[in-house]
């Protein structure tokens, strides 16, 4: 596997500079096209201003250019991108000690005037009793949603596997039973 | 006798494992309230995907501050290899004189302490351990984890960073024993706790195939788990 071969160097600056340069500047940025938006939504969800989230994107992906400069493994990048994000955003959030409360000058839905009644019924319940979700629950939630699978929700919240199985169950009971309501 | 909805989740996902699949399956064929239940769970999988997204700023300005910083970063490159050999030494030197810095924030076991984790095991028979349906590594509890970070000194460390991994999983037989625990860095060296779960699936599949005895698979393990991924993945790097 060439991703295997490229794993570990004795000298990495050395095996950087005998690599394209400028490839590497484009593979991030083509990581930076994949997952730009995904890891932005999920950031949002920690309550940090959009801005914010924006930086620690960036720095999420200069961590990934100088992961992969130093030939570090290339195996399942999305989850690592993931989880340095996370961690990022933790540390920026007891930094400024932002509230739990998501900007709303970000979360702008705007729905169409035939979907408005639908909103402020229904959907307006269900984005109450997700914001009402144990903080860990909702991360649950929100990386699956991004399309990881549990050992990789895992290791980004340090958890267990069965404890991100029975959050996401908990989480899905309450929503299934607030669309009954 | 219903299937959970943490089950039913788990199928929906595909994470459940292989030898329940089938079971889950045949059940779903016959059980009319189970059908329901699993599709009140998709719905709700639905209702959850289906609601609002907060509106994104454009992609540009960020991507092209990304492009901007990752020229610079490639601009402060060495431009020959006689000034790559002097950052190289330079490199070198930073690292030994880091290295007494790092030890009081953050550190890197790759492999276990001997003294500390010398591996502990239960007695289990290898049909016990291939019948076992569950082969994930409980939680360690806080507690235990505590005494691991402490037994090595992490005192500063983000816990984060780590997986307090069993030496010998409990899917070999491996024992819920302070022994046979260490704190394994995720994503600080090569030879993380990712690509040991490899080894151990490996390990655990040859012995339930009949191809390797238990013990001598925890005695490989135990002894120094990256020789024996080396030698039973026949690479020096993990694949």
């Amino acid at each position: 596997m060439a991703d295997a071969r490229a794993e570990s160097s004795l000298f990495p600056a050395i095996a950087a500079e005998q690599a394209d340069p400028s490839a590497l500047e484009r593979d991030v940025v083509e990581h930076f096209d994949r997952m730009r938006a995904r890891l932005l939504r999920y950031l949002l969800g920690f309550g940090l201003p959009a801005h914010d989230c924006e930086e620690i994107v960036q720095e999420t992906f200069l961590a990934l250019f100088q992961h992969l400069q130093r030939g570090r493994s290339r195996r399942n990048l999305p989850a690592w991108l993931f989880r340095v994000a996370h961690n990022l955003g933790l540390r920026k959030r007891m930094r400024t000690r932002a509230t739990e409360e998501i900007d709303d000058s970000v979360i702008d839905p705007a729905p169409s005037p035939e979907d408005q009644f639908v909103t402020s019924q229904t959907q307006k319940r269900l984005l109450a009793i997700v914001g009402a979700l144990p903080e860990q629950d909702r991360r649950c939630l929100a990386l699956r949603a991004e399309g990881l699978r549990y050992r990789e929700i895992a290791e980004v919240l340090d958890m267990s596997l069965g404890a991100v199985s029975l959050a996401l169950t908990r989480s899905l009971a309450r929503i299934s039973r607030a669309a009954e309501l | 006798m219903h299937i959970s909805d943490q089950n039913l989740l788990q199928f929906l996902d595909g994470e459940i494992p292989a030898s329940e699949r089938a079971l889950v399956a045949a059940h779903l064929a016959e059980c009319w309230t189970c059908r329901v239940r699993k599709q009140e769970i998709e719905d709700a999988i639905s209702d959850f995907v289906r609601l609002p997204k907060p509106q994104l700023p454009p992609a540009e300005g960020p991507r092209a501050q990304l492009k901007a910083q990752l020229a610079q970063l490639g601009r402060a490159r060495p431009r020959n290899w006689q000034l790559a050999a002097g950052i190289c030494a330079l490199l070198i030197a930073g690292l030994t004189i880091g290295q007494f810095w790092r030890q009081s924030t953050r550190v890197v076991f790759a492999v276990p302490d001997p003294k500390l984790t010398p591996g502990a095991t239960v007695l289990l028979s290898s049909g016990e351990v291939c019948s076992a349906s569950n082969t994930k590594n409980k939680a360690v509890p806080v507690a235990l984890r505590q005494k691991v970070f402490e037994a090595y000194g992490i005192t500063h460390a983000e816990p984060r960073s780590y997986e307090v991994d069993y030496l010998i999983t409990p899917a070999l037989g491996g024992a819920d024993d302070i022994h046979n625990l260490w704190p394994q860095s995720y994503s600080d060296t090569v030879w993380n706790a990712q690509v040991k779960d490899d080894l151990e699936d490996h390990l655990r599949a040859l012995v339930c195939e009949g191809k390797l005895d238990l013990a001598t698979a925890q005695h490989e393990i135990a002894g120094n788990w990256i020789e024996a991924y080396k030698k039973y993945f026949h690479t020096d790097r993990p694949q």
